[in-house]
């Protein structure tokens, strides 16, 4: 089986500036949604609450992520435990929080009530479910609790803690999770759980680090794709490798973002993905271009570019198809972030072959003119 | 086929069965594994935390005792420096002062360490003998030598107070939340292939760790290696002084030992913390500080024992020092213990603590317990040991050895840490979902295997079986490492399998051109390898180099998906090209075929 007849030739270098076009407007694009919508930031970036309950009369995961979305909830999270019939772990993005004014009312009301001195420090958890306190000797924990209220904390409970220098109390507020419990109530009746099992704020797994970290390693990355490309072939084709996966990654983003798909851990990984594959299809043109270059002498590098595409066409065709064959089996079979990341693969594979012949190449030979245009025309 | 073939097929035969072994402990529940392979290959792929769960710790650092640290070491400068002010002793020996010269300075101008407002005011105190030497000071000679601290009050009186700049304070906190987090990261790193995700938050004084997979079982090692603060001293017993006027009456169940020298012990299950609290009330002089060490055990009141040591607060020679530990054996008992070795300059330390304190006890202190305190018998370099006191079962002290090592040589927490949520949590996906992605993959690799050998024919059969080689090598080598398999990881994967099919395609593309040439199969495969492989080769060290960059310079989720792209690479370099050309030798050498299908 042939998709591509041997031989064939196609003028790719004629069609460069509409692609070009249109690929430039999509990215340009891409960085303006970056910033307007903006990305919609998943639990792994900003955190959410974590409740895990078991409903006492029959029910799925589908009907309790159902009645989540009713009563509001965006995109919540129900898994199913393993082995634990109708006990689920559910996340939503909701954290409660108390504003700067408030924590300082309760501070304040807190500390004047307690008498002078005694509270030492006041902190309320990143998920704003808990206040610790600190205090230089014993108090009362009916008191603390009536200081809480009043200054405006919703306290459902407060407890001692030990093993610590200085005395510490700890306060349960009245949070995302008891919204929660009593929305599943109304809407489940018998079935639904009096009380959770567990409560948690859920801390974002990647924070400003990873994001910093990741940004360094890909600058890092890049700086030595480049090198090693300057070194192997020559100077001319670093940039177009480095700017088409750039591109690829970029575009892939503002199509996510454009969705409004939630952008978390798993994208990142995607992205990053893309980006191997890219740089992986740039070279392989690179290379026969490269290979062209010696052998066939007479033609400028425009027609050796439009050759060594031609020729690897089969190739890069076969290859991508391939690749989204499997992609595409996750993004139908799959459930969740399987196929988010399979949605992304797929937009990646398509932008990444067509950056390959219309981005990287054409770089290239802009390269190839500013460069060496003395010796070829 | 000639004799370099065979020599090829065993390598291929010989690492898809070692592939084969490693895997098998990991797939044990589906097809039951012997016991010897289990012992051979320890490691399994374990679930990384978005699919199994995992273990979540959240840890305030006690910033404060930083600070208070910090402003203790600075107090021993200032006693110092007084002495330059005073003129007791020239600058350039300001950091080498010998004892009999130091307790002269303290009579002139002794230092404290005074906490106001209940700690929150961490201050220093100056108290001048004589007006005259108290007039020495002033605001620029403080400003110039300590630029952590001011002047809160007292210029030209007899008593002066400094005080923490409260903008160094501000990066103190920082710098003690960073330094946790830098500590803590080369901690679980040392601890194996745990993929952690280390986030610290200045801002609120805490660090939150996340490590995927992290078993009940395997919890309470994985707390005690991350919060133990592992600050090694070695400090001087001060065996000569007479520390017996200090002791007032204990409460009953603590001891007095009124031998040569007195100390307290307590026995019985709380016997640390009420020794600690006695002695917490007890008048030590500022120069001195009273530790606690393991003492024999004694059944008759109640069990294992604790005991007093009264030693010199400054700390010698400290951890910081420390170049290298590791696990060693007492050769007198075999019992386990852990050997040091000394970088330069705390070699050169140490050898300047023991030369003068020959016949005194040298007190090794860790976190504030006393390991040991042996007499010291003659100088001692570089090497030392520390013994984990005998009183312990050998399997304890073992486990307790090799956790030691892991926290000394990632080094000391800069403040202790405190736990302020430590819990289990939930995976992000269902076991639904982790069902439905394998079936997907399934379903993937089934077309892509389809497709291939309806395009390419015979070449894509070869393509098929290496897809399938490379996927239980890649699993293997995950296997046999005990790398741990995230979503982020299938992602890498994914990628490296529709790498592999990549370089299969390019090789067979190129045979497919020679052949069209009209070459001989047997030549059009050898020049379609001699030709692919620049292709092949550039493009997976491209990405190789962006895989090593991610590994080297990313942590948690990035490290582990960098992790799985470079096993890939390895491992589909080397099915793509080495293991299908034994398999297209044997179809173009072995069995002569005149016409190669390739379609």
């Amino acid at each position: 089986m042939e998709f591509i007849k041997p031989g064939t030739y196609i003028d790719f270098m004629k069609y460069r500036g509409p692609v070009i076009t249109v690929l430039a407007l999509m990215a340009t694009l891409s960085l303006v949604s970056l910033f307007y919508p903006g990305p919609n930031y998943g639990i792994d970036f900003a955190g959410g609450t974590e409740v895990q309950l078991r409903f006492t009369g029959d029910t799925t995961s589908a009907e309790v992520r159902k009645a989540l979305e009713d009563s509001g909830y965006a995109r919540p999270d129900v898994i199913s435990v393993e082995d634990q019939p109708n006990e689920y772990i559910i996340r939503v993005q909701e954290v409660s929080s108390l504003p700067t004014e408030q924590v300082e009312k309760i501070r304040e009301t807190v500390a004047a009530a307690l008498g002078e001195g005694v509270l030492q420090e006041m902190k309320v958890s990143p998920g704003g479910d808990k206040i610790t306190l600190r205090v230089s000797g014993p108090v009362n924990e009916q008191q603390l609790q009536e200081a809480l209220m009043a200054g405006g904390a919703n306290v459902r409970s407060v407890n001692s803690l030990t093993g610590s220098r200085n005395p510490r109390y700890e306060a349960q507020l009245v949070g995302v999770a008891d919204e929660l419990m009593t929305e599943l109530q109304e809407r489940f009746g018998e079935r639904a759980p009096a009380d959770a099992l567990r409560v948690e704020w859920v801390g974002p797994k990647a924070g400003e680090q990873l994001r910093d970290a990741a940004i360094q390693s890909l600058l890092y990355a890049i700086a030595f794709i480049m090198l090693y490309v300057a070194f192997r072939f020559d100077l001319r084709f670093a940039p177009g490798g480095v700017i088409a996966m750039f591109h690829d990654a970029l575009i892939t983003l503002g199509i996510y973002v454009l969705l409004q798909k939630e952008v978390n851990l798993t994208t990142v990984a995607a992205l990053l993905t893309i980006m191997g594959y890219s740089i992986n299809d740039t070279i392989v043109v690179f290379d026969r271009i490269r290979e062209n270059m010696v052998r066939v002498r007479d033609k400028s590098l425009r027609e050796l570019i439009n050759l060594s595409t031609s020729q690897m066409l089969s190739r890069t065709i076969v290859t991508s198809l391939t690749t989204l064959l499997s992609v595409s089996a996750f993004f139908f079979l799959g459930t969740g972030v399987i196929q988010d990341i399979a949605f992304a693969l797929g937009i990646g594979i398509l932008i990444g072959t067509l950056s390959s012949i219309f981005i990287a190449a054409p770089i290239t030979e802009l390269m190839d003119r500013r460069l060496f245009s003395r010796t070829r025309g | 086929m000639d004799r370099g073939w065979y020599f090829r097929l065993a390598i291929v035969v010989g690492s898809s069965v070692l592939g084969f072994l490693a895997l098998w402990p990991s797939v044990d529940r589906w097809l039951p594994c012997p016991d010897i392979v289990k012992e051979t290959f320890e490691n399994q792929i374990n679930p990384g935390l978005d699919i199994k769960g995992g273990l979540r710790l959240m840890y305030e650092v006690e910033v404060d005792e930083y600070i208070r640290d910090r402003r203790d070491r600075i107090a021993e400068q200032v006693q110092r420096q007084c002495g330059v002010l005073i003129g007791v002793v020239p600058e350039e020996e300001a950091d080498d002062i010998d004892r009999a010269k130091l307790d002269e300075i303290r009579q002139r101008c002794k230092v404290e360490r005074v906490d106001k407002d209940g700690g929150a005011v961490r201050a220093i105190r100056i108290t001048f003998s004589n007006q005259e030497d108290a007039s020495k000071l002033s605001k620029t000679w403080v400003k110039d030598y300590f630029r952590d601290l001011r002047v809160a009050s007292g210029v030209g009186d007899l008593v002066v107070d400094l005080h923490m700049r409260e903008e160094q304070l501000a990066n103190m906190r920082e710098t003690a939340v960073r330094q946790s987090e830098r500590t803590i990261t080369n901690r679980i790193d040392s601890m194996g292939v745990l993929e952690p995700t280390v986030i610290a938050r200045p801002n609120d004084g805490d660090i939150i760790i996340e490590i995927p997979g992290a078993q009940e079982s395997s919890f309470e090692r994985i707390k005690s290696i991350i919060s133990r603060t592992a600050q090694l001293q070695f400090k001087i017993v001060d065996d000569e002084s007479d520390s017996r006027s200090i002791f007032t009456t204990p409460p009953e169940g603590i001891y007095l030992n009124q031998g040569a020298q007195t100390f307290a012990e307590a026995f019985g299950e709380d016997a640390r913390d009420r020794l600690r609290a006695y002695i917490a009330t007890l008048p030590v002089p500022d120069d001195h500080e009273l530790s606690i060490g393991r003492q024999e055990p004694d059944p008759d009141r109640g069990g294992e024992g604790w005991r007093t040591y009264y030693m010199y607060r400054v700390a010698d020679a400290t951890g910081e020092d420390l170049d290298d530990a590791a696990v060693g054996f007492d050769p007198q008992s075999g019992s386990p213990e852990v050997d040091f070795t000394m970088n330069t300059r705390g070699a050169s330390r140490m050898a300047d603590l023991t030369g003068r304190s020959i016949g005194k006890r040298m007190a090794i202190v860790l976190d504030d317990r006393v390991e040991s305190a042996p007499v010291i018998q003659g100088q001692i370099g570089a090497r030392g040991r520390i013994t984990l006191g005998a009183y312990l079962d050998r399997n304890e002290l073992l486990q307790e050895a090799k956790d030691l090592v892991v926290v000394l040589q990632a080094g000391a927490l800069p403040a202790p840490l405190r736990p302020a949520n430590e819990q289990l949590i939930g995976p992000t996906l269902g076991q639904d979902s982790v069902r439905k992605g394998a079936f997907a993959a399934l379903v993937g690799v089934i077309l892509v295997v389809v497709f291939m050998a309806l395009y390419y024919q015979v070449a894509g059969l070869v393509a098929d079986a290496m897809v399938l080689l490379n996927l239980q090598l890649l699993l293997g080598v995950m296997s046999g490492i005990g790398a741990t398999l995230t979503l982020p990881g299938v992602a890498a994967i994914a990628l490296t399998v529709g790498m592999a099919v990549d370089a299969n395609v390019l090789i067979t593309e190129r045979i497919r051109e020679e052949l069209r040439l009209g070459k001989s199969p047997r030549s059009a495969v050898e020049q379609g390898y001699a030709r692919a492989y620049s292709s092949v080769f550039d493009s997976q060290l491209t990405t190789a180099i962006a895989g090593v960059v991610l590994w080297q310079f990313g942590t948690g989720p990035i490290k582990g998906f960098a992790t799985m792209l470079l096993i890939g690479i390895g491992t589909s370099l080397f099915t793509g090209t080495f293991c299908s050309k034994v398999l297209f030798d044997w179809l173009v050498r072995g069995l002569r075929v005149q016409r190669l299908r390739v379609g």
